[in-house]
């Protein structure tokens, strides 16, 4: 792998709070690397530590092969995109986007000419002359973007860069920001606690909480299989069950589900489990189907509690009769048409699932999840319980 | 002003709070200007002739300095003193109030604050009188240099500007770092960290970023440095030599030792003329407005 930003064994703490715990990493060149945390995880920490605001306690940052110790902000190959922006506003759009290549000395015709060929990059010609002020939210993004592109920067840092748009902006900039990374060729390395934005525009992720990494994948096996309780319950939604492991054959794991009955679940090659160890089993809402008498199988029986009607899908938030846990499901139309009549707060329904879409956990202690949302909780280091980001409807 | 007092206060309350307000402003700010500009207009008369044939109108006082060449040329000082003193004191105070709004802790900035106040408790007569002390000519600044080696024998601070510059910068300081610590406190910090991450160095990211946002404040800060300066007895009186006399000295004589009044209304309303018009022109230096200074 060509790397072009590196983490060596870096940690970085705060008097006696670590923010950061002891963590190496690698980043390619031209990839779209995204870390994904709830807020106070340690994002813009790490952010700050490859753009060199921040110094690492221990450990050191390499960016393109070269050692980054002692290498001040204003020389390092990094450009970043701050939360807020911070777009110059006594300056015009031009001076904006130009003001690197001023400090650089470079003049001012070829100046206007990389001004105006990022201007038509991010598709806003013409409005050069303007103050930065007279821009809407989404144009200001835009600029702020074409300001940190025109130093040729190897990396371009984006700290949570879309949170302060409105919901339709912000899905139209993910699409946009992609296809720029994609023209660039520069490696974006982008902060959100939003895992619809991690999931749709990264090549890889990493799943951060309280300053530790929890997994490094490509959006699709952080899906399928992650290798944490934490990130099977931040990324997507996620059942858990509490189980006991019975034994293993492969990948498949066949499970205690002590009221629940025997269950059946998937656990990648790396994971260790011992017979007879409490583990957790995730089931993904849209994995559970419902099941007629004549099915075969492990059988979920439950009573449902309320229906949600979500447009595409329907959301049934149900409790299951053995052990009195919550159980959300999510059916497709075509699923949910045929079991119309069944769909009511009060009915008794019975569900079962394909256990290669069940991953099976150690018990590592369970996630916090909101009782009224849903929603993944977690103690942040300064105590607060924040709350995780929007959950992403599945494919 | 009236409609917000009177949905707060009711109408009888605002009326007599308006009242009140009117009454404060004619009578302690607007007539004595007033009665100071028409003094001006006059000429000196004794008691008897006050009402007589010789009681009017006349530019006499305004020609009389511009007749004297001396009067003249400490008119023309004082202008140029107190801008090199405003400057002066805007080259102290910049890196002071930027330490105090973007490097330090908030505990270092309520100290460094608190060392700045304490020396403004005492009176402004004494605190210029320790600074005749320190420069005088057998005096500590001196004995500590001699023994420094730094020079050979005492320097005479207090002939000449020095000593009265030294005085003004150190009296008016804080009407400086005030007003520009309040503007530059309001700078967004990413707006720094932009900039240099942009690759701007120190420099750069001072005059780019930070002297800009800061414009207002400066111009505030020039203002009331200049206004005060330029209006300053007490500090020419104590620290200046007999050839750096301030224009408020000569004023102070005509009123309290010329006994002419009329004289020395004149000038003090030609140097009030001088400090409007300099604050025009910094405000129009700075491209900012009353509106901005009043924040
Ligand atoms: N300069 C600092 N001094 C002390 N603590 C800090 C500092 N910067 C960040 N922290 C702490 O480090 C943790 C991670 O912060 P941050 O990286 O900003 O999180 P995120 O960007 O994921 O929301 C937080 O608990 C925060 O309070
Ligand atoms: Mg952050």
């Amino acid at each position: 792998m060509d790397s072009n930003v590196k983490l060596d064994e870096v940690v970085m703490r705060f008097g006696d709070f670590t923010a950061i715990e002891r963590t190496s990493l690698e980043i390619a060149s031209g990839e779209f690397f995204s870390f994904l945390g709830p807020s106070g995880c340690g994002k813009t920490t790490i952010l700050n530590m490859i753009s060199g605001f921040l110094r690492p306690s221990e450990g050191q940052v390499w960016i393109g092969g070269e050692p980054m110790a002692g290498v001040p902000v204003n020389r390092r190959p990094t450009a970043m995109i701050f939360q807020n922006l911070a777009l110059f506003p006594l300056m015009t759009v031009f001076e904006n986007i130009e003001f690197g290549l001023e400090v650089r000395g470079v003049d001012k015709r070829k100046r206007r000419e990389v001004s105006e060929r990022l201007l038509a990059l991010v598709a806003l010609e013409g409005s050069g002359s303007k103050l930065v002020t007279e821009l809407s939210g989404g144009q200001k993004q835009r600029i702020a973007i074409a300001r940190a592109l025109a130093v040729e920067p190897r990396v371009l840092l984006l700290d949570e860069p879309l949170s302060a748009l409105d919901l339709k902006l912000r899905q139209h900039m993910r699409a946009e920001l992609k296809a720029i990374q994609r023209k660039t060729g520069i490696t974006f390395i982008y902060i959100t606690h939003d895992q619809g934005e991690a999931l749709t525009m990264s090549d890889r992720v990493a799943v951060m909480s309280a300053g530790r990494i929890q997994q490094v994948a490509d959006p699709m096996t952080l899906y399928r299989s992650p290798r944490t309780g934490f990130v099977a319950s931040f990324v997507g939604e996620n059942n858990r069950l509490e189980v006991k492991v019975i034994d293993r054959e492969g990948e498949r794991v066949r499970l205690d589900g002590g009221a629940l009955g025997s269950l059946m679940g998937r656990a990648g090659d790396d994971v260790v489990l011992a017979n007879g160890q409490a583990a957790a089993l995730y089931i993904r809402p849209e994995h559970l189907r419902p099941l007629g008498d004549g099915d075969s199988g492990p059988r979920l029986e439950t009573t449902i509690e309320a229906v949600h009607f979500e447009g595409a899908w329907l959301m049934l938030e149900t409790r299951l009769e053995a052990s009195g846990e919550k159980l959300r499901v999510q059916l497709g139309s075509e699923l949910a048409k045929r079991a119309a009549q069944a769909l009511e707060p009060g009915r008794q329904i019975d569900f079962g699932f394909d256990p290669e879409e069940a991953v099976v956990l150690p018990d590592d202690g369970s996630p916090m999840v909101d009782e009224a949302t849903g929603e993944v909780l977690e103690v942040a280091p300064g105590g607060n319980a924040k709350v995780g980001g929007e959950h992403v409807p599945s494919a | 002003m009236f409609r917000q007092l009177s949905e707060r206060f009711g109408r009888p309350v605002a009326m007599a709070i308006l009242t009140l307000l009117g009454m404060w402003l004619m009578v302690m700010v607007t007539l004595p200007q007033l009665q100071m500009i028409d003094y001006s207009f006059r000429p000196n008369l004794l008691p008897a002739q006050l009402g007589g044939p010789e009681d009017v109108w006349t530019l006499s006082n305004y020609v009389t300095l511009f007749n004297n060449e001396i009067h003249r040329a400490i008119f023309f000082k004082t202008l140029w003193s107190s801008v090199l003193v405003t400057l002066l004191t805007l080259v102290v105070s910049y890196p002071l109030a930027y330490y105090l709004a973007k490097v330090a802790t908030p505990r270092q900035a309520a100290l460094c604050i608190l060392l700045l106040i304490i020396p403004f408790w005492i009176n402004e007569i004494l605190r210029t009188y320790s600074w005749f002390i320190i420069l005088a000519f057998r005096g500590p600044l001196n004995e500590i240099l001699l023994a420094l080696g730094l020079i050979d024998r005492p320097i005479r601070f207090l002939s000449g500007d020095g000593g009265v510059m030294v005085g003004m910068v150190y009296a008016y300081i804080l009407f400086m770092v005030f007003p520009l610590y309040n503007a530059i406190e309001s700078l967004d910090d990413n707006q720094i960290r932009a900039a240099r991450d942009l690759g701007a160095g120190n420099v750069r990211t001072h005059w780019r970023i930070v002297i800009p946002h800061a414009k207002p404040g400066i111009a505030t800060g020039c203002i009331m440095t200049f206004m005060l300066a330029a209006g300053s007895y007490a500090v020419p009186a104590l620290l200046g030599s007999p050839g750096s006399r301030w224009f408020t000295q000569i004023i102070y004589n005509w009123f309290f030792e010329g006994g002419n009044w009329n004289q020395g209304a004149a000038y003090a309303f030609l140097l009030l003329v001088l400090c409007i018009g300099f604050m025009s022109l910094v405000m129009k230096f700075f491209k900012v407005g009353l509106g901005d200074i009043a924040k």
